[in-house]
Formats: structure tokens, C-alpha cells, sequence
């Protein structure tokens, strides 16, 4: 259940810096955490994080944001640099041409439970994440067996190569918890989504206030492996604030530190506040227009792309969007600036469309559009994409659904009820093009996140390939995606509107933060100095 | 009286009924097979028939109706589609805040309203006269989501006099945690004796409730003066005045007492109003009552809460005009003998 | 002794028609005014094609100027040329609601009033029932289940407005049913149509006209609110509320989108309780339930 956020406007990370009680910060050399300092970090949202319940097993959606700071993965990319990281491995070795990892765990990690982590527990698990089969637990799927020669050692032996440090370093499914918390089984599903949490991570859960305003309360973990010298926030608190205005003031006021999506003149309206840092950074996130395939045909299809002025939308943007290329966003394998991508032609798509009888002159076509309500990115796309299919006697009738709603008519078991034009944002599970196409191309009965219903036996044998390549022949896999960008650029099921480019709003006396793709719209808050 | 009341009561309980009715036939009206939504979009049909039968949908229509009806009597009002809770308890934790709002305008529109109808009628055709009646028709033509945008971009934003959202000051949850009990942060606050929180809640307070605030304000100053000077023109007064009372002591005793009546009568529609005035303004205002609740229902199409909410309010209005009625009755006998 | 004078039941009435007078004249200019931008807004409006499913991104939220006075909104349209085509909408979906509501609940009213006993009681009681509901929210209850469209809106505020026509209507025929030449014309055998028709409908309309003129301000508050929500209109109708809603993220640094759709609706609301107002005051001085 990806996607909920779509846009994530105004969350505004609200950094409560509260009263801070003087006393003196950091006691030298002790690990106490720095809560003398009492400094709060609260992040602003505007719709709830933790709406697909607690499971880190089978999150995909937004409470991501709140679970990065809970638990932790084997291994962490590092999206500056391109290399991956040791977290809760400190080291690793492939064997065997891929199908054989080994990882060395960290010594002295604890659970919030208390349980040491040791690698029965990682072990359990994965198995766990494995079973119940949800979030992006497909990147386990070419797990054989896990063998655990001793308590800090993990084995991983694949039934096919695969890239496991990459995928292991994935910001869904790649969580390492403990099992045995509340007795394990279905006690710990249930205890799970009572809002607890069995992570490695900084902070833990303090308070769950479901659908209320402050959602989500943080505290601090006091055997973090990784200590707690120096200052840092001694709870996070995830707000939720529906509207853009709202949160800008909050951040001027002081009373939130951190802004996630904000719609770009009120990002700009920053500018000139000293107290107010704005970051702007690229990110590996899209907005997808996912076309019915079957109802449309390819021709009627490919006509809509034709329809549609890109640049247009990226103008009425400002900012928080930058032109594509193909699917796959710049900074990851498999990108290519010079495909065969659509650009505005009316009089291309008005051929096209009168091929199939419709277009100026012709019947009028009747289609339907739905997108994420609250986004206003969203929103002004949608109306330029109506107003661009307008003028070619394409009526596009436009509904704007709270992302549950919009997402199950999309999975609609009645096909008719079901929509022609889809928008939602898309992110890879990993640091890797496979997610879009495996998620969003690969052949569904019933739909899940393929929403354009696009199914072809061709491309699906592509993507069975492509991933054990990553592994073995690298420059095989980038050929292979760029073969598949091109077959979906001439299907036309679906294109990629434009790249998102991250607007933060900060408090400027906040120190310490790096935006990584890898980790969409997520604050490491233990990183960070009040 | 008593007869009086019972009749009363008797015909609230028959409207209590064609309400509830009322709502089940908006909750029957949704398109969309709500077996589907019950089982999930990838049941089989042998599981959508079970679901039928487990929702009911299969029974006459008499039957479903007399269920709704159990249901809502035992308080069964149905699952919110969007917070996986019975919509009756959403509506126990979102009522007092927006009761808080609510209240805090009607005081205020009380407060400002009848001293300003009072003045109005006191001196008629002057300019106090004209500005009071071009306020209160204001307020009465005023669109009150506008009306929260324009005060919240002046006082909150620009000024900074005001807080711009939220019912008090986040920061006070860690330094002054306050003990909730009745969900209405200024209420509970007055309760246990924290002052940090009553300031901060008031001055959270004032902006939403000014907002909600302008229509009863417009309704109450027009019906005040609109009575005042009725009284004003008849002849008990007229001889009143012959008898050399000051203008002052005739209005503050004889015309006011009079006046009460009709504002009392549409204290209890303007009630009514004001409360879904304020679905309008409490996404604004980031205040989690009912309008942020139905808002949410709104756009997540969830019908048992619309219904729910709809219902709720239909109830408390029928209530409210059978207090007032009531009341009125106990202090003036002539409208017993209707 | 001149403030005995001042309110002599004379001087009163002359004082009340000669400001009446004023309230109606105010009101049906600004009334006037608006039908006429309504009527004319292909030719007063600078960029008609902005009022549908025109956009220019490429001049997206500009601050009002000469050739956008209004400015332009998120994609470019010109707020002025949306906010004069919005004269076609909420005023006239207000009519067609006024309308229906009339047509459906004054033949109720009369029929209650005029047959009295088990009719009206029945009639009363559904009258009660639709009256529970504050027509905001019952409207916004009907329009959320249907599909979210003008005419959705339309036919809710209708139902939840006719039951006020119902009860003002039924009031007049009680009265009129009840007077002595009514029953002459029922003994001389004149049928009940007739008598409904030419003797208790005309004695209603009074009445009528004035409630009509001041809901119409109140409809208009309801249909922009509805579309407010995202019930009623949706884009690219430049209707006024859905103008407010769409602008409402902007609003803090691009004030024009919020601020003159919503002065049109204050006004447009005004000009009609206004000449109600004035209408009552003139037509019928007993004091109606103000609303």
C-alpha cells in the first residue's frame, strides 16, 4: 500500500523545539542521551504515517517515515556516494557468482524488547517478512535458505544471483526486528498494530494517537548501539496538518522544524527567512499516469501522451518537478537521457486519435482521471492534462479520492467501475529501477499496483531477467532496461510525468541533515543537531 | 405543563423516528454494493453472497430497517470506513471539540449580538443604526470559509497576534501535559487547574469561534432589534413613556424582557446552524471535531460516518428545539395553550 | 414629546417604506448588476476561454495587474474573466433550487393547510422530520452519496429546503380556508382546484415572494459551501466556492485566488437578503421568522 502520500505536501517536519531546559547538554563521555536538552523534533504530514497499520514486515506505504526511526536495516545506501553502507552488518561477502551472502552482524545491538539482536533473530526475521508475503518482500524472492553458522553470522544461499547487500539495504521489507516480542505468532501481529514496535533503532514508540492530529510520539531508546554522545532530539513527533498554509506558518512561528512537501510558492516564500533554511534536492520519485490497457487502445493510447504538454505541467510546477526521461529517474542504473520519450504534439495526437475515429471532427471520447486528494501538484496536473485533452475533443472528466478510495477503485473487481487515467507517485523499494516494473508493468490478476492492467508475456520475461543480471553482468542489465523503457515508451501504458524534486523547509538552526533518495522523505533524526 | 410537555415529547419522538428513517434511506441511496466493500474486491461470488447474507442486504426492506433501527438504538451506528472504529465512538471523541467551538461562538454572538440589536433599536435612522444593521447583514451573507481564510492570513499570518491553528500550543503536551476528561481542552484545563493550557486553548479559540461567530451574531442583532422596536411602537409602552419613564429604564425593563423571547426561539436553530457552519472552518483551523471528521468521511466516501454525523446533528437539533420549547413554555403560559 | 412623535405609528410606516425603498434598491441593483454579468460575461470577461478548459501554465499565479486584473490562478487562468462566468453558476443553480423546492413544497402547504386533519398532520410530520436537519448538512449528506456534480447539488439543497415552503404556504391556506367566503364558493359547488387556485394561491404568494428573495442569499451560501467541500462543481467550472477551496493553498502568498470569489459570493449573498429585506418591509410588514 504504497503511495498514500502522493506529493506529501506541506508535511512539514515539525521540529518542536520546545522549552529547552537549559541544563547542561552532553555530560562528557557518559552515553546518557542528550535529553537535557529536552529537544523535540516533530514532523509535519499532511495525512496520517501510520495508516497501514505496524508491521515492518509489510509496510509499503508512508509509515516508512516513522519506522526509519525504529528500526533499522542490514545494510544502509548511501545515495551521495553510491556505496552501501554497514548498519546492522559491518561487513559482507557474495560467493558462488551471486548466490551466496554472507553478512557479519554488529555486535551489541539490542531490540527495544531487550533481546539481544543475534542472527537467529535477523534469521526470524526475514523468514517472517518472507511468509507473510506483503510490502516489498520481493526482494527476498530469491531466497533459498539462511543458515546461521553463529550468533553474528548470517548465510544466505539464493536460488538465483541477485544483488542481496543492495536489496537488503531497501527502505520496505528489509527491516530487522524481533519475532519473539508478545510471545511472537499472531500475538505479535496484533501487538504490532497496537502501536509497539520491536525494532534496533534510536527511538521508539512512546504514544500512538490514531487519527488524531499528533499521531505518532517518539521517544528515545537508551541502548541504541549507537549511542548518545553529543545533542541530540530526545522525541519525535509526526504531525498531521492538511493544509499547506497551515504549515507554513507553523514553521515560521517555530512551532515545527521541518516541512516535508510544500507546494512551491509557499517553498519559495521561504527564501528570504534567515530563520528558515530551504533545501532543494532531486529525487528518485515520479508521478505516474498509468493508462487503462484495457480498455484504450494502443494507438488511442499513445495519442493521450502525444496530448499532453509536459513542459506545461513542469512550468506550472515550479520547481518541484523536472522533466524524464523513459521511467527509470536519473541516479540509478538503468537510466537513459536519450530514449524515444513523448513530447507535446497535438496535431501527432489528433492523427492518431482520428484513427480510431475519435479526436477533432470525430466522436468525442469520455475518460476518467482520478488522483490523490489534498496534493496540489496533483491537482494542477490533472487540469492541464484536461485542458490539453480538451482541445482535442477528449472530455476528461477529473476526481480527486483520498488515496484509499482512489487506490481500491482502481483495484475495482467490476472493470467498468475502474478509471482511465491513474496518477500516483512511484519510489524503487531499493536502490534500483526493478521496483516500476515489477510493480507497476509486470502482468496482475487481480491488480494490485499495475493500474494501467497492462499485460504482456514479452515484457514480463524481461523482468524475470533483469535482476539476477544486476548481480552478475551489469551492462547486460542496463541493456535489458533500456530495451524495456522502449517497448513501454512505444505501448504507451504508462508514462512517467515528471521527476519530483524534493522541497524541504527547515529550521535553519538544525544542523546535520542529507537528503537521500534511497530514503524518500525520510529524517534521520538521530543524525541531526538541534 | 405537563400535559403540554408530554404532547411535545411525543412529537419529538415521532420526528426522532422520520430522522432516523430519513438517514437510513441516505445510507441505502449509496451506489455500489457494499457486499464488495465488506469482502474485498477479490471475493469470489460465493463469498459475496455470504457477505449479503452477513450484512443483511438480502432481507425486505422492513426487516433492514427495523435493523438499522435496533442498531442505532443500541448504539450500533456502524463501522467508519476510514478510521476502522464504530462511527459512534469517532463521533464521542470529535463532538466536544467542536461543542467547545460552538459554544465559545454562540457566547460571543450573544455577547455582541443583543447589545448591538438593543442599540440599534434604541436609536433608529441614525448612523449607529445603519452601521449596526450593514454588520449584522454581513454576517448574515457572509461566506464563513472566506471569512476564516481572510482572519487567519490578517491575525495569524501578517499580525501574528494569534495562533493560526490547533486547539492549543503543541509544546505545552511535554511541559504541561494536560488530563483530558471531557475532550475539551478549555473545559478540562479549568478542571484540573492549568493555566498554561487555559490561555493557550482560549487564544486558540478566538479566531474559530469569531468565524463561526458572524452568522448568529447577524441572526440575533436583526431579531433583537427587529423586536425591540416592535415593542417600542406599542401602546402599553407608548403610555409607558407618557408616564415620564427615562427611554433607558423602559427598554432595559419592559422591551428586553420581551425581546428574549424570539431569541431565545432561534437560539436553537442558530445552534443547530452554527455547528455545521463550523465543518467549514475546523479543516482551516486544524480544530478535530466534527467538520474535520466529516470532511474526512466526505473524502473518503465513507457513508457510515456521513450517516452517522448526519444523524448525530439531526438528534441534537431535535433535542435543542425541544429544551427550548419546553423553557419557553415554562416562562410564558400563552404558547401551553397553542 | 418628539421622540413620542418620532414613533407614532405613522411616522413608523412612512420611515419603514422610504428605507424599505432604499433596501430594495440597493439590493436589485447589485441584483441587476450581477444578471447582467451573467448574461454578458462572453463579452465583459477579457479571456472567456479561461472560464473552461483553457490554461496557460507559462503565466501561472501572477499578482493582479492591467492585463489580468484579478491576476491568474495555479494554471494560468485569469481570475477576473472565472469570476464574472461565476455569475452563471451559483446564482442560477440557486434559481433552479428555489424552483423545485417551491414547486415541491408549496402544493404540499397548500394541501395541508387548506385540507387540514389527517393531510396536514401527516404533511406536518415529514415537514418536521426534513426540518430536524440543518439544510447544509443534509444537502451535504445526499450530495456525498451521490456522485459530487452542480446537479447533485441542485436536487439536495432542494430537498433539504422545500419543508420551510411547506410550512410558511400551509400557514396562508389554514387561513384562507377558513374564512367565510371560502365556504360559500365550497357550497356553491365550486370545486377545490378552483378555490386553491384563485383564492389561496394568489393570498400566499406575498409571503412567498419575500421568503424567496431572502433564501436566495442563503442558497448561494450553501451551494458555494457544498462546492467548497468538493461536492458541487468541479473544475474547471469557475464556480465561487470551488474557487476558494482550489486558491486555499496559495492563499497566503498568492491572496487574489481566495480573495475575489469570495467578495463575489459575500456580495452576490448581500445584494439578495437585501432586497428581501426591503421586500418585506414593504410587502408584508408582519415580521417573519428571520432566518
Amino acid at each position: 500500500m504504497k503511495r498514500c502520500r502522493a506529493g506529501l505536501i506541506a508535511a512539514g517536519a515539525v521540529l518542536v523545539s520546545s522549552l529547552a531546559a537549559c541544563g547542561g547538554s552532553a555530560s562528557s563521555g557518559s552515553s546518557q542521551p542528550g535529553q537535557a536538552a529536552n529537544e523535540v523534533f516533530t514532523y509535519d504530514t499532511t495525512t496520517a504515517v501510520m495508516v497501514d497499520g505496524w508491521d515492518p514486515a509489510t509496510e509499503y506505504s508512508d509509515g516508512v517515515i516513522a519506522m526509519s526511526e525504529m528500526y533499522e536495516t542490514l545494510t544502509h545506501y548511501n545515495s551521495a556516494t553510491g556505496a552501501i553502507e554497514p548498519e546492522l552488518a559491518t561487513s559482507w561477502t557474495s560467493a558462488d557468482g551471486g548466490k551466496t551472502w554472507t553478512f557479519n552482524l554488529r555486535h551489541g545491538v539490542y531490540f527495544h524488547t531487550g533481546r539481544p539482536m543475534t542472527a537467529q533473530a535477523a534469521k526470524a526475521a526475514i523468514l517472517r517478512t518472507i511468509k507473510l508475503a506483503g510490502g516489498a518482500s520481493y526482494i527476498w524472492a530469491a531466497v533459498k535458505t539462511i543458515d546461521t553458522p553463529d550468533p553474528y553470522t548470517l548465510v544466505f544461499h539464493l536460488s538465483y544471483a541477485s544483488p542481496l547487500a543492495l536489496q537488503a539495504s531497501a527502505d520496505y521489507s528489509a527491516y530487522i526486528y524481533d519475532t519473539q516480542a508478545a510471545g511472537g505468532g499472531n500475538a505479535l501481529t496484533n501487538w504490532l498494530n497496537a502501536g509497539h514496535d520491536a525494532g534496533t533503532g534510536p527511538y521508539t514508540a512512546q504514544t500512538w494517537n490514531k487519527n488524531q492530529e499528533f499521531e505518532v510520539v517518539l521517544k528515545t531508546f537508551p541502548k541504541y548501539w549507537g549511542g548518545w554522545t553529543g545533542t541530540h532530539f530526545s522525541k519525535v513527533v509526526f504531525r498531521v496538518v492538511p493544509q499547506d498554509t497551515t504549515a507554513a506558518q507553523l514553521l515560521r512561528s517555530g512551532q515545527v522544524s521541518f516541512i516535508e512537501q510544500i507546494n512551491s510558492s509557499l517553498w519559495s516564500s521561504f527564501k528570504g527567512d534567515s530563520a528558515i533554511s530551504t533545501v532543494s534536492s532531486p529525487s528518485w520519485q515520479n508521478l505516474l499516469a498509468q493508462i487503462n490497457s484495457q480498455r484504450l487502445p494502443v494507438t488511442v493510447r499513445q495519442a493521450i501522451l502525444y496530448a499532453i504538454d509536459y513542459n506545461g505541467i513542469i512550468t506550472a510546477l515550479r520547481g518541484a518537478g523536472v522533466a524524464s526521461s523513459g521511467i527509470v529517474p536519473p541516479g540509478l542504473l538503468g537510466h537513459f537521457s536519450d530514449l524515444p520519450n513523448y513530447s507535446y504534439n497535438q496535431a501527432k495526437a489528433a492523427t492518431l486519435l482520428k484513427q480510431a475515429g475519435y479526436g477533432p471532427g470525430g466522436k468525442a471520447l469520455n475518460l476518467s482521471l482520478t488522483y490523490t486528494s489534498g496534493d496540489s501538484n496533483e491537482q494542477v496536473v490533472a487540469t492541464i492534462i484536461k485542458s490539453d485533452l480538451a482541445a482535442l475533443n477528449v472530455n476528461l472528466s477529473v476526481q480527486a479520492l483520498a488515496w484509499p478510495t482512489q487506490w481500491a477503485k482502481g483495484k475495482s473487481a467490476k472493470a467498468a467501475q475502474r478509471q482511465d487515467i491513474f496518477l500516483e507517485y512511484w519510489w524503487p523499494d531499493y536502490a534500483d529501477p526493478y521496483s516500476w516494473f515489477a510493480n507497476t508493468l509486470e502482468t496482475e490478476n487481480p491488480p494490485y499496483f499495475n493500474l494501467s492492467y497492462y499485460s504482456s508475456p514479452a515484457l514480463d520475461a524481461m523482468i524475470n531477467q533483469v535482476e539476477p543480471l544486476v548481480a552478475t553482468n551489469k551492462s547486460a542489465a542496463e541493456a535489458l532496461y533500456r530495451s524495456m523503457q522502449v517497448t513501454v515508451l512505444q505501448q504507451a501504458p504508462m508514462v512517467s510525468l515528471y521527476n519530483v524534486n524534493y522541497q524541504y523547509a527547515m529550521l535553519s538552526g538544525i544542523s546535520g541533515f542529507q537528503v537521500n533518495p534511497a530514503y524518500p522523505n525520510v529524517v534521520f533524526v538521530y543524525d541531526l543537531k538541534p | 405543563m405537563i400535559r403540554y410537555a408530554i404532547r411535545r415529547v411525543a412529537l419529538a419522538i415521532v420526528v426522532v423516528a422520520g430522522v432516523v428513517i430519513l438517514t437510513f434511506v441516505i445510507a441505502d441511496l449509496v451506489p455500489g454494493d457494499p457486499a464488495v466493500a465488506w469482502a474485498g474486491p477479490h471475493a469470489s461470488a460465493a463469498q459475496l453472497a455470504r457477505a449479503r447474507q452477513h450484512l443483511g442486504l438480502d432481507q425486505p426492506l422492513p426487516v433492514r430497517i427495523g435493523k438499522y433501527f435496533g442498531g442505532i438504538l443500541t448504539g450500533n451506528w456502524g463501522t467508519s470506513i476510514h478510521t476502522h472504529q464504530p462511527v459512534l465512538s469517532d463521533i464521542g471523541t470529535a463532538a466536544p471539540a467542536t461543542l467547545e467551538l460552538v459554544v465559545a461562538a454562540l457566547i460571543i454572538a450573544l455577547v455582541a449580538g443583543v447589545p448591538l440589536g438593543l442599540a440599534a433599536a434604541r436609536w433608529p435612522g441614525t448612523f449607529l443604526d445603519h452601521t449596526i444593521r450593514v454588520i449584522a447583514v454581513l454576517g448574515v451573507s457572509m461566506p464563513i470559509f472566506w471569512l476564516a481564510l481572510i482572519l487567519q492570513l490578517v491575525f495569524a499570518q501578517r499580525l501574528r497576534v494569534l495562533p493560526v491553528a490547533g486547539q492549543y500550543d503543541p509544546n505545552l503536551m511535554f511541559t504541561h501535559p494536560l488530563v483530558t476528561r471531557t475532550q475539551m481542552p478549555v473545559v478540562d484545563a479549568l478542571l484540573s487547574g492549568n493555566w498554561t493550557v487555559l490561555g493557550s486553548s482560549l487564544r486558540h479559540l478566538v479566531l474559530p469561534a469569531v468565524v463561526v461567530a458572524a452568522y448568529p451574531v447577524g441572526v440575533i442583532a436583526r431579531m433583537t432589534r427587529a423586536q425591540v422596536l416592535d415593542t417600542l411602537g406599542e401602546t402599553h409602552v407608548q403610555m409607558l413613556r407618557s408616564l415620564g419613564f427615562p427611554e433607558r429604564t423602559v427598554i432595559s425593563r419592559f422591551a428586553m424582557k420581551l425581546a428574549w423571547n424570539p431569541v431565545t426561539a432561534v437560539l436553537a436553530l442558530v445552534f443547530a446552524y452554527s455547528l455545521v457552519n463550523s465543518f467549514l472552518v475546523e479543516s482551516i483551523f486544524d480544530w478535530p471535531g466534527l467538520g474535520s471528521y466529516a470532511t474526512a468521511s466526505v473524502e473518503t466516501l465513507d457513508t457510515p460516518a456521513i450517516v452517522g454525523v448526519t444523524l448525530f446533528i439531526g438528534l441534537v437539533y431535535v433535542a435543542a428545539n425541544l429544551v427550548v420549547d419546553l423553557v419557553q413554555a415554562a416562562l410564558d403560559p400563552r404558547i401551553r395553550l397553542q | 414629546m418628539s421622540t413620542l412623535l418620532a414613533r407614532a405609528p405613522g411616522v413608523t410606516a412612512v420611515r419603514r417604506a422610504a428605507r424599505a425603498n432604499r433596501l430594495i434598491t440597493a439590493g436589485a441593483l447589485i441584483v441587476a448588476v450581477i444578471v447582467v454579468v451573467a448574461v454578458f460575461a462572453p463579452l465583459l470577461a477579457p479571456y472567456p476561454a479561461d472560464a473552461g478548459t483553457a490554461t496557460h501554465p507559462e503565466i501561472a499565479l501572477q499578482a493582479p495587474s492591467m492585463r489580468h486584473l484579478f491576476g491568474t490562478d495555479q494554471v494560468g487562468r485569469d481570475v477576473f474573466s472565472r469570476v464574472l462566468y461565476g455569475a452563471r453558476i451559483s446564482p442560477v443553480v440557486a434559481f433552479f433550487v428555489l424552483l423545485i423546492a417551491c414547486a415541491i413544497g408549496v402544493p404540499l402547504g397548500i394541501a395541508a393547510g387548506y385540507f387540514g386533519g389527517v393531510t396536514d398532520e401527516i404533511i406536518m410530520r415529514v415537514t418536521d422530520v426534513f426540518l430536524a436537519f440543518p439544510a447544509l448538512l443534509l444537502s451535504l449528506a445526499f450530495v456525498a452519496v451521490l456522485s459530487p456534480s452542480l446537479t447533485s447539488v441542485t436536487i439536495a439543497i432542494a430537498i433539504a429546503w422545500w419543508p420551510w415552503y411547506t410550512r410558511l404556504i400551509r400557514g396562508q391556506a389554514a387561513s384562507v380556508a377558513g374564512r367565510p367566503y371560502v365556504e360559500a364558493c365550497r357550497t356553491l359547488g365550486i370545486p377545490h382546484w378552483r378555490i386553491l387556485l384563485r383564492h389561496v394561491l394568489p393570498n400566499s404568494m406575498t409571503p412567498l415572494i419575500v421568503q424567496v428573495s431572502l433564501d436566495a442569499g442563503g442558497v448561494i451560501l450553501t451551494i458555494s459551501a457544498l462546492s467548497f467541500l468538493g461536492l458541487g462543481a468541479q473544475d474547471p467550472v469557475p464556480e465561487w466556492g470551488l474557487m476558494v477551496a482550489e486558491g486555499e493553498n496559495y492563499f497566503t502568498t498568492q491572496w487574489w485566488l481566495v480573495t475575489y470569489p469570495g467578495l463575489a459570493i459575500l456580495i452576490t449573498a448581500l445584494a439578495f437578503t437585501l432586497l428581501g429585506d426591503g421586500l418585506r418591509d414593504t410587502l408584508d410588514p408582519r415580521r417573519l421568522p428571520v432566518r
